[in-house]
């Protein structure tokens, strides 16, 4: 325990010096605050389209507030999850190259404390970015178009919060696994996307995936029936997101003692 | 053009976008070493708008030096 809080220091440390406190939650605050501006601003923006024949009307229902929130939810899970990938996609193959690893591994340190301290920084990094941006679309929602039910907007917002978990659980696990640091961030972002397709493509046969949860919370938001009952979704991703980390662990673990020997 | 602008709905989106822009510039200021040369980071950071720093965080920083 002594060793988790010494490395979950490490890795809070390390991501401040690296700007990332600042730079990802910024992003996100600008991605949630873009998209209730542009639907409120579209009307006018589209009047202003040069190239559109004259007496051209297009009229447009106006969003419902909880329709304008799930739409940033939809920005979040492309340009979020990008996002995320990216700016963690270092974090154990960075150190591997660099040889820090070999150098920590050569004092008897936990794997487990090693690999959940990572984890557990990931996850605060995440929840505070998507804090950030999540409150910055309900206030601009709130302001702009109408007023949102508290009640739902906290509850979709955790079951997005959970997608993410899910998100940098892949991302550890594929750390682990790969040498090099752009092999990681294409191999989860092509995983999270193929889940996603795959996901909506047979969502009768697959309404269990993890990827329904972020589908959840939109439908939480419209107030659409949902298609799956989220009970199993959530038991599967929570299942998932522990058997990742595990692994993860496992991984390291087995690697590192081989190139110990060696 | 002459859409009214309520510019107290953009000032927080432009402030958002002003700070990423100075943290990317402080930090490429006191990076030893990036990857490419430094005035085309400030380059790609002024006129990138959005992208530009999150591409120079991502890309751009060599963080093992």
């Amino acid at each position: 325990m002594r060793q988790f809080g010494l490395f979950y220091r490490k890795e809070m440390l390390e991501m401040a010096r690296s700007y990332k406190w600042i730079w990802v939650p910024m992003v996100f605050l600008l991605l949630g605050v873009m998209q209730p501006v542009t639907t409120y601003y579209m009307p006018e923006i589209l009047k202003h389209a040069g190239n559109m024949p004259a007496g051209t009307i297009i009229t447009m229902p106006t969003p419902t507030a909880g329709e304008v929130l799930a739409q940033t939810l939809n920005q979040f899970g492309t340009i979020g999850v990008l996002v995320l990938v990216l700016s963690m996609m270092g974090i154990v193959s960075g150190e591997r190259q660099s040889g820090v690893t070999s150098l920590i591994f050569t004092k008897p340190v936990s794997f487990i404390a090693y690999m959940t301290a990572k984890w557990a920084s990931m996850l605060t990094l995440t929840a505070a970015a998507f804090a950030c941006g999540y409150a910055g679309a309900c206030y601009y929602t709130i302001q702009l178009i109408g007023s949102l039910d508290v009640g739902t907007v906290i509850q979709a917002g955790l079951m997005y919060m959970l997608w993410f978990v899910f998100v940098i659980s892949v991302l550890l696990l594929i750390s682990a696994w790969l040498p090099n640091s752009a092999g990681v961030a294409f191999t989860t972002m092509a995983f999270i996307m193929l889940l996603s397709f795959g996901t909506s493509l047979l969502s009768r046969y697959l309404s269990w995936s993890p990827s329904r949860l972020s589908t959840i919370a939109s439908e939480i938001l419209t107030k659409v029936e949902t298609l799956s009952s989220v009970g199993p979704v959530l038991w599967i991703s929570l299942c998932s997101i522990l058997i990742c980390v595990m692994l993860a662990v496992y991984r390291m673990q087995s690697q590192e003692s081989i190139s110990a020997k060696a | 053009m002459n859409i009214t602008v309520n510019w107290g709905l953009l000032a927080p989106i432009l402030a958002i976008q002003l700070i990423l822009m100075v943290t990317a510039l402080t930090s490429l200021y006191k990076a030893d070493a990036t990857r490419g040369p430094k005035w085309m980071w400030v380059l790609i950071i002024v006129f990138g708008q959005i992208l530009g720093p999150i591409i120079y965080f991502v890309v751009g920083r060599n963080d093992r030096s």
